[in-house]
């Protein structure tokens, strides 16, 4: 498909796009400006099945302004032309509408010029006028509208007049207590919520048991058969593939649950609040019936039946602790570092429970926080988990490549798995067959990339903190200064990688992209045929 | 968006011989981030993900590691949605470059990322978190409705991964039925992919709060669970091996689909419903021969011979099972951002709630890139494709009247504004979000010519 090269000198080499979609990188930085379009190239957008669609980006006063068509004679301002020229004629003044010309055909999308935004990117721009107005407006623009029933805040007018509308007015109610705005979620939520099951277990004097017999109405017309679970519960058969995470039972996770109690001693005393939190956040909590439910539900999550409970704890422990930020709240202590086949073992299976054989850990080499005060949500002594430290201040592209560059030169004697005790400069001990990439690897100085990969895997084995889902893969790893998060030793045997240095000439120096692109990757994989756009 | 990187911007920075003009042709890095001056964004993030998958499939440890030491410093799962979206790409990359030697780690296939069992009731509110689900139960449940008029029995066979939670709304809209209540029987298949979210109850549980909710609207109800799976699999260690076990059970679950096995009545209108379940059928061919179909095409064959009122499929709307990795990366990183923002409207960046959602994506993610041949079980198909399946296995499809478009319309006008929806070629309903195409609803009818 054609290339439509913008006569502006933005455009530069970065508009030829393959017929294939092929991402060329986004426009440069540009100040706004007041011309309404600034930048036109093609892009291929996912979804948007007209590929010849052009890109415009417009400033954020155009996107702002409301009534940029103002009458000459009273002032009065329109925000469309067709509008003001409507309005002319009442002034007898002379009025002419434009007609949408019919080689205009082409389609436009449109682009944020909030540089952060998800929408400044092309292949995440908008359809239509309207909607990038109203979603710079609502996203980066003051929300002056507020509801008064709830607190909401609005930043478009319409859309404060829309919800105001139904604040308040359908409401649906449980007999739990829950409140729904939508009807449908409180039909689905009605159908499963224990109080109905209580009120029909109430209405059948001989009934409650998870083991229903059918039931048959007094009435002959209505012939209701609760038809019985076909497998006795416990326990259904039901292979789960490839999770430990199947369907507990709920005869089996009441037994979990007692094995797991003690366990959730162990745990930080965050972790009770784990399963409240969630229905707390949201709309349908069921207060009354549901601390059974509640306990039994989490339980049955400690592993569906297995043992993998205890080692999960252990293991989330250990994570929580690599993980957590020296500020921590103190429930995320580092008391266990586990040997490092431990907890390869432990993640590779997790029903087996491992001795985590504590070590003398600094907590402080384990993260590299520098931002030791505030946590990411500003708000102190919150209870709940802390992750591995807050975004530090940002840094540009080029400089984190170079520093990569020069990281992976120098010998580093800070990396995560150094820092923990678990890899010993010498040859590695824990795992004697490395995984070999290739025949650039072999430094005797290596653990195996797969166990260095393997500490970032967060454990499978059924734990329950969400410190431990949050902390561990935000990083796999605090953002570390050295390369070798990896615990490779050492990255790249001395010098810094082909790769970083062509990418940081490339930079410097304007690399030819295409060929750079291409030729990296070499056997052709990135084939523009196989990319499909949904 | 563009990514705000994190870093210590105090650092003095000393460039490595900068004239080497590497001409390797593994010199990958520097297409990558050639004009992202400044920070990164998704574009720039894309082609770092397909660099990295790139490195690993030409073993070069290296480089992988340190594209992957970028994106690590890019990622966060509480940032933005693309931050926490390259979160979860990288940790598949990352258990993807952990099973190049499978020695040390014994994966037996299954997930690294840990996802707890919820209560129904949970259950109930995850799927209405945005409209993803919603969309799909709500036009499918319109589509049945029309179809089953006149009909006073009602069987549906639910295929689905949401636990039966399309149900009440439908129960209740039967028991209000103008023409009087039909009586419904539902029937699932005794297992489920094992993909989230997951219950902690079982699928008879379910079944029996159903029942309830039907007597409750004095609906005539029944709930039947298709026994089929291999009885011998009660514990993991008996399991051989995971890929074998997993063709079985789709094999089993075909060969337990016969009208006696299922009870179909001649009198009931029967309802086949796939909701976010024919993608894991696999699609590719079983033999060598031209006549062995794919799983996927067996399966639609044999639920046309049942002939079926209706066939209602819903499923996202994006090809993601491309043989290449890139593409497949490429692909997935431009779809998956939807519901990542869609959830950033509305949810706080700390949100359990969200974070528990994200993780289900995350799954998918990783199981799309870290996993190949038969443990790779989420083969997306778009509604296009999916169409054209459906066409060549002897359906037509069914347009959505005007009250079911309109009921999706009032649904979405519920949910935040970005959500819409189009009507596409082939009667197809799509959900948008910001225009984006994201879930699809279909519904089909066996063609009344062809002769089997």
């Amino acid at each position: 498909m054609p290339v439509d090269l913008d006569n502006s000198s933005t455009a530069s080499g970065e508009a030829s796009v393959s017929s294939t979609g092929n991402q060329p990188p986004p426009p440069p930085q540009q100040p706004p400006s007041k011309s309404a379009a600034t930048a036109k190239k093609k892009r291929n957008l996912p979804g948007m099945p007209d590929p010849e669609a052009e890109v415009i980006a417009l400033s954020p006063k155009t996107l702002l302004a409301t009534n940029r068509f103002v009458c000459e004679i009273c002032n009065k301002g329109f925000q469309r032309d067709q509008n003001l020229q409507l309005h002319r004629r009442g002034h007898n003044l002379p009025w002419k509408l434009r007609q949408r010309s019919s080689k205009d055909v082409k389609k436009r999308v449109y682009v944020c010029p909030e540089p952060t935004c998800v929408h400044h990117d092309p292949s995440r721009a908008l359809g239509d006028l309207t909607g990038i107005k109203k979603h710079f407006c609502r996203k980066h623009g003051e929300k002056k509208w507020k509801c008064d029933k709830c607190s909401k805040k609005y930043a478009v007018q319409s859309d404060w007049k829309a919800h105001s509308k139904i604040c308040g007015t359908r409401e649906y109610k449980c007999d739990c207590g829950t409140l729904f705005s939508r009807r449908d979620s409180f039909i689905t939520h009605r159908a499963f919520c224990d109080a109905l099951a209580e009120e029909s277990a109430r209405a059948q004097p001989h009934t409650p048991n998870p083991n229903p017999k059918p039931i048959k109405e007094s009435d002959p017309k209505v012939q209701v058969e609760s038809s019985p679970p076909p497998a006795p519960l416990p326990p259904p058969v039901a292979p789960d593939f490839g999770s430990d995470q199947g369907q507990a039972p709920p005869g089996l996770a009441q037994s979990t649950g007692m094995i797991s109690s003690p366990v959730l001693a162990i745990q930080s005393p965050e972790l009770p609040d784990n399963p409240p939190q969630f229905i707390e956040e949201a709309p349908a909590p069921a207060p009354t019936p549901t601390p059974a439910t509640v306990t039994a539900g989490f339980n049955g999550s400690f592993g569906s039946g297995t043992s993998s409970s205890s080692n999960g704890s252990s293991t989330s422990s250990v994570f929580a602790s690599l993980f957590a930020s020296s500020t921590a709240s103190g429930n995320l202590q580092a008391p266990q570092s586990p040997a490092f086949t431990d907890l390869i073992h432990a993640m590779a299976h997790p029903d087996r429970p491992t001795d985590l054989a504590p070590s003398s850990i600094e907590p402080i080499s384990l993260c590299l926080s520098t931002n030791q005060g505030s946590s990411i949500f500003g708000t102190a002594g919150q209870e709940r988990r802390q992750y591995a430290p807050p975004p530090q201040p940002a840094m540009s592209a080029t400089a984190l490549l170079q520093k990569a560059a020069q990281m992976g030169a120098a010998a580093t004697n800070a990396s995560l798995l150094r820092g923990l005790g678990i890899v010993s400069s010498s040859s590695s001990s824990a795992q004697p067959d490395n995984m070999q990439w290739g025949q650039r690897q072999m430094e005797p100085e290596n653990s195996s990339v797969t166990a260095g990969l393997g500490l970032g895997l967060p454990c499978d084995g059924g734990s329950g903190l969400k410190e431990l889902m949050m902390g561990t893969p935000s990083v796999f790893g605090p953002k570390h200064a050295t390369l070798d998060f990896l615990g490779l030793g050492m990255a790249a045997g001395g010098s810094p990688s082909g790769g970083l240095s062509a990418l940081i000439t490339s930079i410097g120096g304007g690399l030819d992209v295409a060929a750079a692109a291409a030729a990296s990757f070499g056997g052709g994989e990135f084939s523009g045929k196989d990319m499909r756009r949904s | 968006m563009k990514t705000e990187l994190r870093g210590n911007s105090n650092t003095s920075i000393s460039l490595q011989n900068p004239s080497t003009l590497f001409s390797n042709p593994q010199s990958s890095l520097s297409g990558a981030l050639n004009g992202c001056l400044g920070s990164l964004d998704g574009a720039c993030i894309e082609k770092l993900l397909l660099h990295c998958a790139s490195a690993l499939e030409h073993n070069d440890g290296t480089l992988a590691q340190q594209v992957m030491w970028v994106l690590n410093n890019v990622a966060s799962l509480v940032g933005d949605p693309n931050q926490r979206l390259t979160s979860w790409f990288l940790r598949a990359l990352i258990s993807r470059a952990s099973k190049v030697c499978p020695t040390a780690m014994n994966f037996d296939g299954g997930s690294t990322i840990w996802r707890r069992n919820m209560p129904v009731t949970e259950l109930a509110v995850y799927v209405d978190l945005i409209p993803w689900h919603r969309f799909g139960f709500c036009a499918s449940n319109s589509a049945i409705l029309k179809a089953i008029e006149g009909y006073s029995k009602v069987h549906i066979l639910d295929f689905s991964i949401t636990h039966c939670m399309q149900w009440p709304t439908l129960i209740d809209a039967l028991a209000k039925r103008a023409e009087g209540a039909p009586s419904l029987r539902i029937t699932v298949p005794s297992c489920r992919p094992p993909v989230p979210p997951f219950l902690n109850v079982s699928s008879e549980e379910v079944g029996l709060r159903l029942s309830n909710f039907a007597k409750f609207r004095d609906l005539p109800f029944e709930f039947n669970v298709i026994d089929h799976g291999p009885s011998s699999f009660t514990s993991r260690d008996q399991i051989m091996s995971k890929e074998s076990s997993r063709d079985l059970y789709f094999e089993s679950l075909l060969n337990h689909l016969t009208p006696s096995m299922l009870d179909l009545r001649d009198d009931e209108a029967l309802v086949i419903n796939c909701q976010n379940w024919l993608r894991y059928l696999s699609d590719e061919q079983r033999g060598s021969n031209v006549q062995d179909s794919s799983l996927r095409d067996a399966f639609l064959c044999t639920v046309k011979g049942f002939n079926p009122c209706i066939v209602v499929v819903v499923d996202e709307d994006s090809d993601l099972s491309a043989p290449s990795l890139s593409s497949r990366i490429t692909a997935c990183f431009n779809y998956l951002w939807i519901p990542f923002d869609a959830l950033e409207t509305f949810l706080l960046k700390d949100s359990s709630q969200r974070f528990e959602y994200e993780s289900d994506i995350g799954h998918k993610i990783e199981n799309i890139i870290s996993f190949e041949g038969v443990q790779r079980i989420e083969r997306l198909e778009s509604g296009i494709k999916l169409s054209q399946r459906m066409r060549n296995a002897g359906f037509s499809s069914v347009s959505f009247c005007e009250d079911t478009v309109g009921e999706v319309r009032s649904l979405l006008e519920e949910h935040a504004s970005g959500w819409g929806m189009k009507i596409e070629e082939d009667h197809m309903l799509v959900l948008t979000w910001k225009g984006h195409n994201s879930v699809f609803s279909t519904a089909w009818v066996r063609n009344a010519s062809m002769q089997d």
